[in-house]
């Protein structure tokens, strides 16, 4: 599941286009975000904010499992490092 | 492409009566590796090893530059590049500068100290997806018709604005 400030048809032209089959969710008002303490204040073009990247692995019971935040924004997890941790916890 | 050759030129101020067949070949390598060395963000190479080596690339060019231009000011007997080593000695330190630049601002990120934290519960939500349809967390965990409950969901936050 994937979530930004994007707005549902910008998300949805980017799932189309990439041919992405998992959920994007959006959080144009950041509610989610601020409540996840992810804000990026003006971090987007025109001072928008928007959300800094992290990633959160969560079980049935909404429990984080793993998570990641980058210290910067061009470094983010591998999709193969991602599988390997999901692999490495007993669920 | 003549651009290029002039910076080749300008590296290390080539000597007078000769020019070695293997330093123009050195100098396009130097020219290509720091444009794509942004591509290894794409590869296999460690990421976090990434951000250092888009920094070393400018300054390593700035080094060689810097070395060219003096020699050609020390020996302008035997090397050429007064002009153009001081024009690219001043690109140079630009394309250096703006490297910094890029490092310190991609590293500005908040902190999130007040994250969810491995253990800790995340937040419930209920937000639209990309066909405007509201979605819960519980919802995400539901099974599709024809498959199994999932045991996990990876909750990815990304900067948007694609």
């Amino acid at each position: 599941m994937a979530i930004s400030v994007d707005p549902p048809d910008v998300s949805e032209h980017l799932r189309q286009k990439q041919g992405y089959t998992f959920t994007f969710l959006s959080d144009p008002n950041t509610e989610m975000i601020r409540r996840y303490d992810l804000l990026h204040k003006a971090g987007g073009p025109e001072e928008h904010d928007i959300s800094r990247p992290a990633e959160f692995l969560v079980d049935r019971s909404s429990t984080v499992r793993w998570e990641n935040f980058t210290e910067d924004i061009r470094v983010r997890p591998r999709a193969e490092q991602m599988l390997a941790a999901a692999r490495a916890i007993q669920w | 492409m003549r651009l290029h050759a002039c910076y080749a030129f300008a590296l290390h101020a080539r000597p007078k009566p000769k020019t070695n067949q293997f330093r123009p070949l050195a100098r396009v390598a130097y020219y290509c590796a720091g444009p794509l060395s942004n591509f290894l963000y794409y590869s296999q190479v460690p990421a976090a090893v990434l951000p250092w080596l888009n920094l070393a690339i400018p300054a390593i060019g700035l080094l060689l530059v810097l070395i060219g231009v003096a020699r050609a000011f020390r020996q302008p007997q035997l090397y050429r590049g007064k002009i153009l080593g001081s024009i690219f000695t001043v690109l140079a330190a630009l394309f250096f500068g703006g490297s910094v630049w890029l490092f310190i601002y991609v590293r500005d990120v908040p902190r999130s100290a007040a994250a969810p934290q491995v253990g800790q519960r995340v937040p419930d939500f209920t937000l639209p997806d990309s066909t405007n349809q509201p979605v819960s967390l519980a919802q995400l965990f539901s099974a599709a018709p024809g498959t199994a409950q999932p045991k996990a969901l990876l909750l990815v936050f990304y900067r948007g604005y694609w």
